[in-house]
């Protein structure tokens, strides 16, 4: 006991007696140390969330509803909505035809046939708007014209990967090359079917390699491509939204319960970023060991020559009898006080300084907005590997100092 | 072997710093007994061998041959451990510099070697009591880097005697100071070892120093050259 008080008042009177520059030195190196191991990790998973969100809100809502394996529509499709709004922690319910299509602009000035022209080959969906708003984020992202209207039969809004120009990221070539709102094209569809919209709205969603890629239409114009009597009441799939604390499972289990014949899948199943997402994963791991690696070099460098300059006071403390064991508890708890300072203050100029900022600044990426995530695992892996590295910073320069003989400590000879 | 009165018994100290030709002999076989209560004073030349020998007897370092008892145990054998917590409980010392700690109060320099002994906090007291003594019942706040060089040494000393050592080793304590904070310090130990029968091996190379002591081992080159009582101990 007598041990563990000595070790203490020895650590106290260091920290709060000793050179307060080189307390804020290292407190200063702690915090930057923490802030750094949680911001590169929380980037990625910054970057992650954002490209699931995006999922989520401009492809396929949180849960999807596909019809039976031996079947390519649902049929009811109005029944089944009804069914599905009256689910607990469902908020929205949209129905969807999916279909491929030639889009073509300026088709008239092509030279031949065989002339691409600006043209290509993409997906068109048809949504009911009012429906698609309470599911999907489309609406939000109309960069030009406006969203559909229910009404509307030859208008279509088209993403900005298709219509091309400034703001894509495709090659010129592969889009439409500068379609703008109100502009004519042709689209034909695979049963041959082939008609002309007016282009309402372009969008661009962020989602460069799916939804940005992609043109609505309403479902009633879709339905009467396909056929009107036949495909009225059809869907290709019906997105789900749940609430923001809604488990997703739990929807999925309530919508198996309803008995309908179709197959229910979570979002993530059509997502495909699970391959994405790993390698962040380790990309991130990676960063995080080599970030952790330097603060410990770092701690290690700082704490050493702090140590050092205490070598004749250590030599002192053994010359006059303190047993070694206490000297290293009492450097120990030193290390210890300087990481859990540092990550008090590291976690609070991280809390409440550049997540915040993040969060009211997103960084504009071409994949999204993206804003800081600090997962749990991150904070704990952080804590303790600071911890760790401070422990090892602070144990290695006293271990070897008090293993010197007594009077080389104290006179250096 | 040592006698029952002899706090130190040395035979036949060997220290050899290095190896091979650049090898130098400290210490070439020194004999010497110290008996309990006996201020003795180390004199000689520099470079005679008698810091070393004061390392060894206050076990901060190691011979290369020979036996050192100390109260009949043979202290060389004993571990790290065992050493650190013999010095914390039997010995004192005070070193040839200031030796405060600067983060610390005169009181906590003083008492510091107490904390891991004392199972009560009577430590506070003792080296209030110590540092009265010593004459510096008035600066228990300050810090060492607020009193004089000699108003230091004396707080070693209050350090050295706060677990009421059998032995305190003094290693030059008066080369840093002014002639009259010397004195202060000499008297002092002299008090100590009159009132208190504090047994007191110091280290020194000035002549004056000779009538503070009960006896003088005069090194040369490793070895005892003479050994002479002074006058206030025959």
């Amino acid at each position: 006991m007598g041990n563990l008080k000595l070790a203490l008042f020895l650590a106290y009177k260091s920290i709060f007696k000793g050179n307060r520059w080189a307390l804020v030195l290292i407190v200063l190196v702690m915090s930057l140390s923490f802030a750094n191991l949680l911001m590169i990790p929380s980037i990625l998973s910054g970057v992650t969330n954002t490209l699931n969100q995006q999922q989520i809100d401009t492809l396929y809502g949180n849960v999807v509803v596909d019809p039976p394996q031996t079947e390519y529509y649902l049929n009811h499709a109005s029944l089944i909505e009804r069914q599905l709004k009256q689910i607990p922690g469902v908020v929205g319910v949209s129905s969807r035809l999916n279909s491929s299509a030639f889009v073509e602009y300026e088709w008239k000035e092509k030279s031949s046939q065989s002339d691409k022209g600006k043209s290509g080959t993409w997906s068109v969906i048809g949504i009911d708007p009012a429906q698609e708003v309470n599911v999907t984020t489309i609406h939000e992202r109309i960069i030009q014209g406006s969203y559909l209207d229910s009404n509307d039969r030859d208008e279509i809004i088209i993403g900005v990967e298709i219509a091309g120009g400034d703001r894509a990221q495709t090659a010129e070539f592969l889009t439409l090359q500068g379609v703008g709102v109100g502009d004519k094209v042709r689209v034909t569809y695979p049963n041959g079917v082939q008609r002309e919209y007016r282009v309402k709205g372009i969008f661009q969603a962020k989602e460069m390699f799916q939804a940005d890629r992609s043109a609505f239409v309403t479902k009633a114009e879709m339905a009467s491509v396909m056929g009107r009597t036949v495909y009225s009441d059809r869907a290709s799939q019906i997105l789900v939204r749940t609430g923001p604390e809604v488990s997703e499972g739990q929807v999925i289990r309530d919508i198996n319960s309803l008995g309908i014949d179709v197959e229910v899948r979570q979002w993530s199943e059509y997502g495909g970023l699970g391959g994405l997402v790993s390698s962040f994963n380790v990309i991130a791991a990676l960063i995080s060991t080599i970030g952790l690696g330097v603060a410990g070099v770092v701690m290690f460098i700082v704490i050493y020559i702090n140590v050092i300059s205490k070598r004749r006071q250590i030599g002192i403390l053994r010359a006059i009898g303190i047993n070694r064991r206490i000297i290293i508890g009492a450097y120990l708890i030193q290390a210890v006080f300087y990481a859990v300072l540092g990550i008090v203050f590291g976690g609070l100029v991280f809390g409440f300084g550049i997540q915040p900022y993040f969060e009211l600044h997103p960084l504009d990426l071409p994949l999204g907005e993206m804003s800081l995530m600090v997962e749990t695992s991150t904070l704990n892996s952080s804590v303790l590997g600071l911890l760790a590295a401070a422990i090892l910073a602070g144990l290695i320069p006293v271990t070897h100092i008090t293993r010197q003989r007594i009077i080389e400590a104290i006179w250096g000879n | 072997m040592g006698k029952l009165n002899q706090i130190i018994f040395v035979e036949n100290l060997h220290k050899t710093y290095g190896h091979g030709p650049s090898a130098t002999h400290a210490l070439k076989g020194i004999d010497l007994t110290v008996e309990t209560g006996e201020f003795v004073a180390i004199m000689g030349r520099s470079g005679s061998g008698k810091s070393t020998l004061l390392h060894i007897l206050g076990l901060l370092d190691m011979p290369t041959s020979g036996g050192v008892l100390i109260e009949q145990k043979n202290v060389l054998k004993l571990t790290e451990r065992e050493k650190a917590k013999f010095r914390l409980e039997k010995l004192g010392y005070v070193f040839q510099e200031y030796s405060l700690l600067p983060e610390m109060t005169i009181l906590e320099n003083v008492y510091v070697p107490a904390v891991c002994l004392s199972r009560e906090n009577d430590y506070r007291k003792r080296a209030s009591e110590l540092l009265e003594i010593v004459g510096l019942g008035e600066r228990l706040k300050h810090y060492p880097n607020q009193v004089s060089g000699g108003e230091q040494q004396r707080a070693s000393i209050a350090r050295a005697l706060i677990n009421q050592p059998k032995i305190l080793f003094a290693d030059e304590p008066t080369a840093s100071l002014d002639i009259t904070s010397a004195s202060v310090v000499l008297e002092l130990f002299k008090k100590l070892n009159k009132e208190m029968g504090q047994t007191i091996v110091m280290v020194t190379h000035e002549p004056d120093d000779e009538k503070y002591v009960d006896r003088v081992v005069w090194l040369k080159d490793g070895l005892v050259d003479a050994v002479t009582h002074t006058i206030q101990r025959q």
